[in-house]
C-alpha cells in the first residue's frame, strides 16, 4: 500500500508539470493583454506599451515560461497583476469559502442524493421512483445559476428570509455563515445530488440483482438488512467515486454559484483573473486545482480499501 | 387685496419660523456615523488614478484623493486644493496659490513641493496630463503655498485638465509621487479628501472611513466641489460581478446603492417602495470607431456611407430596453450636461437613414462586398445590441460585416492592432473641453490622422478666448460629421438605485459621490 502511495503521489509530477505548460501557453496565446485592460479605456498605446515593459511582459513567450518554471521550483507561484499581493496570498484567501461552499454543497448532495437513489431502487417501477427520477433529471439539466438566481428572488427578495448574496466567514461568525451559505449550498448542492442518485439507483439495482442477494433473501434475511448491508455496501465503490469527483469539481471553483452569491472563493478568482488575463493567478489557480484533483481522487482510491476489502493494491 | 401691517408681520414671523424650523430637522437629520454600502460592478485595478483610467478607479479614487482644481455642477473648473491662480499678462505663467491647513491622510500638511512631485508624475502618465505637460516649459515651487507653471505657448486647457475627474492630477505626498514611476502602480494610497482607505480585501470590499482632519472648502457643495462633509463613518465599497445580485441586494436592503444596473431591471426597481431607480443620464455615447490607419475604413466614402445608412433611433430604443428615459438622440460631440461645450448644429449628416446615399457611396467607393471587421463584446451588452443591430442595418443597403464578438480583455488589446479590425464598438463618456477628444488624436486606435482635424485640434488647445474657441469647436463638429473618424450614435443613461435611508445623494453628477452623504437606518 505504501509503495503504491509513493508510486501515486510521484505521478503528480509530470501531470502537474504538463498542466502548468499548457495552461500557461493556452493563457498566454489566447487574444488580451493586462495592461489594456488595467490602464482602462483612453490609455494610449505608449502608455500601455510601458507598463508591459515594465510587467516584463514585451519578453518573448518562452523567457516568460523559463521564468515561470524557476519560480514555481522556488514554491513562488508569483505575482498578481491586480491584486498587488502574492498568487499564494490570493489563493490561501479564497481557500475558506471555497471549502466551505464545496463541503457543505456535498453534504446537501449526498444528504439528498444517496437516499434517493436507494428509495428510488428500492421501489423500483414505483410513483417514488419515477417523482425521485424525475426530479434528479430536473436537477441535471436545470442551469445552475437559472436555480441560483430564483432561489435568491424566492427566498431573499421575495420572502426576506435569508440574504441574497455574500459571504461570512465561519471562524468569524459562524451564524453569519450559515445564513449566508444556505442557499449557495441547495442550489449547487441539489445540481450534484441529480448524479449521486442516479449513480446510486443503477448501482443498487445492479447489486439487487446479484445472486448473493437472493441467497440472503432465501435465508430469510429482512429487507432492511439486505438493502444497507448487502445492496449498498456493495453499490457504494462507485458512488463513492462520483462523490469524490463531485468534490474535486467543487474545489475547482464552483464557478458560476459563487459569482452569483458573491461569494470571494477560487470559482469567483478565476473568472475575474482570466477575464482580465492576469496569467500568474490563473496559473496558480489551475495548479492548486489540478493538485487537489489528483490528491482527491487518490484518496478516493484508498477508501475503496476500506469499503471493499476485496480491493487490494500491491 | 393688501394685508395690513400686523399681518404681514405675523405672517412673516410665521415663516420664518416655518423656515428656521426646516432647517433645523435638515440640520438634525444630516447626522453622522453609519456605513453606506455600495454595491459595484468590479475590483478596481488600482487606486492610483495618475495611472489608469478606469472609470471604476475614478469613482473610488475621487473619495481619496483631490486636485488643484475640480469641475463644478456645470462641468467648469473650480478651485479644490488650489485657494486661487493668477495668469500673466502674456498669458504664459500660470501662478497657484494653494489653501494652508490642508492635511494628508498621513498626518502631513500638503504643500508646493506635493503638488509639484505629484503633477510632474500625473504628466508623464495620465492622457490629460501628458496633453497639458506637453505645453509646460517649467514647473516648479515658488514657496510652501504657491507654485508656477512656466508654458511655452498660450494654452486653453490648463484649468480644465487640472480638473477632469478621470486619470485626473490628484495630490499625492511627494514622498509617493516620487516613489513609484509614472509606468508603475502606487500602491500606497493617501490623498487629501474626505474619505481614507481603511482596508482593501479584494473580492469583498473597500473600505474607506471618515478623514476626520478633512479640511472642507467653505462653499455649498457644489457639483464634484464646494463644501465636503463626510457624514458617514465608512463607505464599503462592495464589487458584485453579477448584475442581477447587485439588483436584488439592493431590493433586500443588503446594498444601499447600487451602480451600472441592467436597464431591463428598471420596472422592478421602480416597483418597490424601499428605494428609488436613478436615471443616470450624461452617461455616455455610443460610438462605433472606425480605422484610419489601415484597411477598408480608411476610404472615406465608405465611412461617409456607414454614417448615411444607419437609422440610430430603433437601435438606441432596442439597447435602452424600450425605455425612452435611457436614450437621447443629438448629434453634439459633447452631451448636453457639458453645457459650455454643447452643440446645435443643423443640417449635419447625422440620423440621416438614407439608404440610398449610403448605396450611392459604396458604389463611389468602389467597395466590392469585402468583409468588414467590426468588433465587439458581450460582457457590456449595450455594445453587443448595438453592433447586432447595425450589422443589419448595413447589410440591408450591401455592406457585408463581419461581426467578431471577443470579451472585453482581447477588444482593448486588438484595437491597439491596426491590422486586426476595420472597426469597433465604445462607449465616449463626458468630454469636458473640446481639445480632450481623444478620439480627434493620432495616438488613440482608430487613429484620426486627417491633418485639418489635427490642425484644429491643436489650435482649440492654443487658443484662449472662449468666443473664438467655440467657433472653432463647431466647425471641426462639422468636419467630423464630413470626415466620419468614428460613428456616433446616440446618448445612453445609466441605471442606478438608491435606498430611501440613503440621503443627501447628487443625482446629477456624471459619476456617483458620497461626501455630503448621510443614511438614516
Amino acid at each position: 500500500m505504501t509503495a503504491y502511495l509513493i508510486r501515486r503521489l510521484l505521478t503528480l509530477v509530470p501531470v502537474l508539470a504538463v498542466v502548468v505548460t499548457v495552461v500557461f501557453l493556452l493563457i498566454h496565446l489566447i487574444p488580451g493583454d493586462p495592461v489594456s485592460v488595467m490602464l482602462g479605456p483612453d490609455a494610449t498605446p505608449a502608455q500601455i506599451q510601458a507598463t508591459r515593459q515594465a510587467l516584463g511582459l514585451d519578453r518573448p513567450l518562452h523567457e516568460q515560461l523559463f521564468k515561470f518554471y524557476a519560480r514555481i521550483l522556488r514554491g513562488d507561484l508569483g505575482q498578481s497583476y491586480f491584486l498587488d499581493r502574492p498568487v499564494v496570498t490570493a489563493l490561501l484567501e479564497r481557500a475558506e469559502p471555497t471549502l466551505v461552499l464545496t463541503f457543505a454543497a456535498l453534504l446537501v448532495a449526498v444528504v439528498i442524493g444517496v437516499p434517493s437513489g436507494i428509495i428510488a431502487a428500492a421501489y423500483q417501477g414505483s410513483l417514488w421512483d419515477r417523482a425521485l427520477m424525475l426530479t434528479s433529471l430536473l436537477g441535471v439539466c436545470v442551469p445552475g445559476f437559472w436555480l441560483s438566481l430564483n432561489f435568491i428572488y424566492l427566498f431573499a427578495v421575495r420572502l426576506g428570509w435569508l440574504p441574497a448574496a455574500g459571504y461570512a466567514s465561519i471562524l468569524a461568525d459562524p451564524v453569519a455563515a450559515l445564513r449566508y451559505m444556505v442557499l449557495p449550498a441547495v442550489s449547487l448542492g441539489f445540481n450534484q445530488s441529480a448524479l449521486i442518485a442516479r449513480i446510486s439507483r443503477s448501482c443498487m439495482l445492479e447489486a439487487l440483482q446479484q445472486d448473493y442477494i437472493r441467497t440472503a433473501r432465501a435465508k430469510g434475511v429482512s429487507q432492511r438488512s439486505v438493502m444497507w448491508v448487502h445492496a449498498f455496501r456493495n453499490a457504494l465503490v462507485p458512488v463513492v467515486t462520483v462523490i469524490g469527483i463531485t468534490m474535486a469539481i467543487l474545489i475547482g471553483g464552483a464557478v458560476v454559484t459563487e459569482i452569483v452569491f458573491n461569494i470571494p472563493g477560487l470559482g469567483r478568482l478565476i473568472i475575474s483573473a482570466v477575464l482580465r488575463r492576469d496569467y500568474p493567478v490563473v496559473q496558480g489557480v489551475i495548479l492548486v486545482t489540478a493538485t487537489a484533483y489528483v490528491l482527491i481522487n487518490l484518496a478516493v482510491d484508498v477508501l475503496y480499501v476500506f469499503i471493499d476489502p476485496r480491493i487490494r493494491y500491491g | 387685496m393688501s394685508l395690513k401691517p400686523y399681518r404681514r408681520a405675523v405672517l412673516l414671523a410665521l415663516a420664518s419660523l416655518a423656515l428656521l424650523g426646516l432647517n433645523t430637522l435638515t440640520a438634525e437629520a444630516q447626522k453622522k456615523g453609519g456605513a453606506l454600502r455600495v454595491g459595484i460592478l468590479g475590483e478596481p485595478p488600482s487606486l492610483d488614478v495618475h495611472w489608469t483610467t478606469a472609470t471604476i478607479t475614478e469613482t473610488l479614487g475621487n473619495h481619496i484623493y483631490e486636485g488643484l482644481y475640480t469641475l463644478d455642477a456645470t462641468n467648469r473648473p473650480i478651485p479644490m486644493l488650489a485657494e486661487s491662480h493668477s495668469v500673466s499678462k502674456d498669458s504664459l505663467t500660470y501662478t497657484f496659490k494653494l489653501r494652508q491647513g490642508v492635511k494628508f491622510h498621513n498626518g502631513k500638511e500638503m504643500i508646493s513641493e506635493d503638488v509639484v512631485a505629484s503633477l510632474a508624475r500625473w504628466g508623464k502618465q495620465s492622457v490629460y496630463g501628458k496633453a497639458l505637460f506637453a505645453q509646460v516649459a517649467e514647473w516648479k515651487a515658488l514657496d510652501k503655498y504657491t507654485v508656477e507653471m512656466k508654458l511655452k505657448e498660450k494654452s486653453a486647457i490648463v484649468l480644465i485638465s487640472l480638473a477632469v475627474p478621470n486619470n485626473f492630477g490628484a495630490i499625492y505626498p511627494k514622498e509617493i509621487a516620487e516613489k513609484f514611476a509614472p509606468e508603475v502602480k502606487a500602491t500606497e494610497f493617501v490623498g487629501t479628501g474626505p474619505f481614507k482607505l481603511a482596508e482593501w480585501k479584494p473580492d469583498q470590499h473597500i473600505r474607506m472611513v471618515r478623514f476626520d482632519e478633512y479640511r472642507s472648502r467653505n462653499e455649498a457643495p457644489n457639483g464634484f466641489g464646494g463644501g465636503k462633509t463626510a457624514y458617514l463613518d465608512e463607505i464599503r465599497w462592495q464589487p458584485v460581478p453579477e448584475v442581477a445580485t447587485r439588483v436584488a441586494q439592493v431590493e433586500t436592503g443588503e446594498l444601499d446603492f447600487a451602480d451600472d444596473l441592467n436597464l431591463d431591471a428598471y420596472d422592478r426597481l421602480k416597483k418597490n417602495p424601499g428605494l428609488r431607480p436613478i436615471v443616470a443620464k450624461g452617461n455616455g455615447w455610443l460610438v462605433a470607431v472606425l480605422n484610419k490607419k489601415e484597411g477598408l475604413m480608411t476610404n472615406q466614402k465608405l465611412r461617409q456611407a456607414w454614417q448615411a445608412a444607419i437609422d440610430i433611433e430603433p437601435i438606441m430604443k432596442n439597447v435602452a430596453g424600450g425605455h425612452s428615459e435611457f436614450y437621447r438622440m443629438d448629434s453634439s460631440l459633447i452631451m448636453t450636461e457639458i453645457a459650455a461645450w454643447h452643440t446645435k448644429l443643423s443640417g449635419l449628416p447625422w440620423n440621416e437613414r438614407n439608404k440610398e446615399k449610403a448605396r450611392r457611396l459604396l458604389q463611389e467607393a468602389g467597395y466590392k462586398k469585402e468583409p468588414v471587421r467590426f468588433m465587439t463584446t458581450q460582457e457590456y451588452k449595450w455594445m453587443y445590441d448595438f453592433a447586432l443591430l447595425t450589422k443589419q442595418q448595413l447589410e440591408d443597403v450591401g455592406f457585408t460585416i463581419d461581426l467578431q464578438v471577443v470579451d472585453w480583455a482581447t477588444l482593448v488589446k486588438r484595437r491597439n492592432n491596426s491590422k486586426e479590425y476595420d472597426a469597433f464598438t465604445t462607449g465616449i463618456g463626458a468630454i469636458y473641453d473640446p481639445a480632450h477628444v481623444n478620439f480627434l488624436t493620432a495616438n488613440w486606435p482608430g487613429w484620426t490622422t486627417d491633418e485639418d482635424i489635427l490642425k484644429l485640434q491643436a489650435e482649440m488647445a492654443r487658443e484662449i478666448d472662449p468666443k473664438k474657441r467655440m467657433a472653432m469647436w463647431e466647425q471641426q463638429t462639422r468636419q467630423v460629421y464630413e470626415k466620419v473618424p468614428m460613428i456616433r450614435y446616440g446618448d445612453l443613461a445609466g441605471l442606478r438605485a438608491i435606498r430611501n435611508t440613503t440621503k443627501g445623494f447628487d443625482e446629477k453628477t456624471q459619476r456617483v459621490r458620497f461626501a455630503n452623504v448621510w443614511v438614516e437606518k
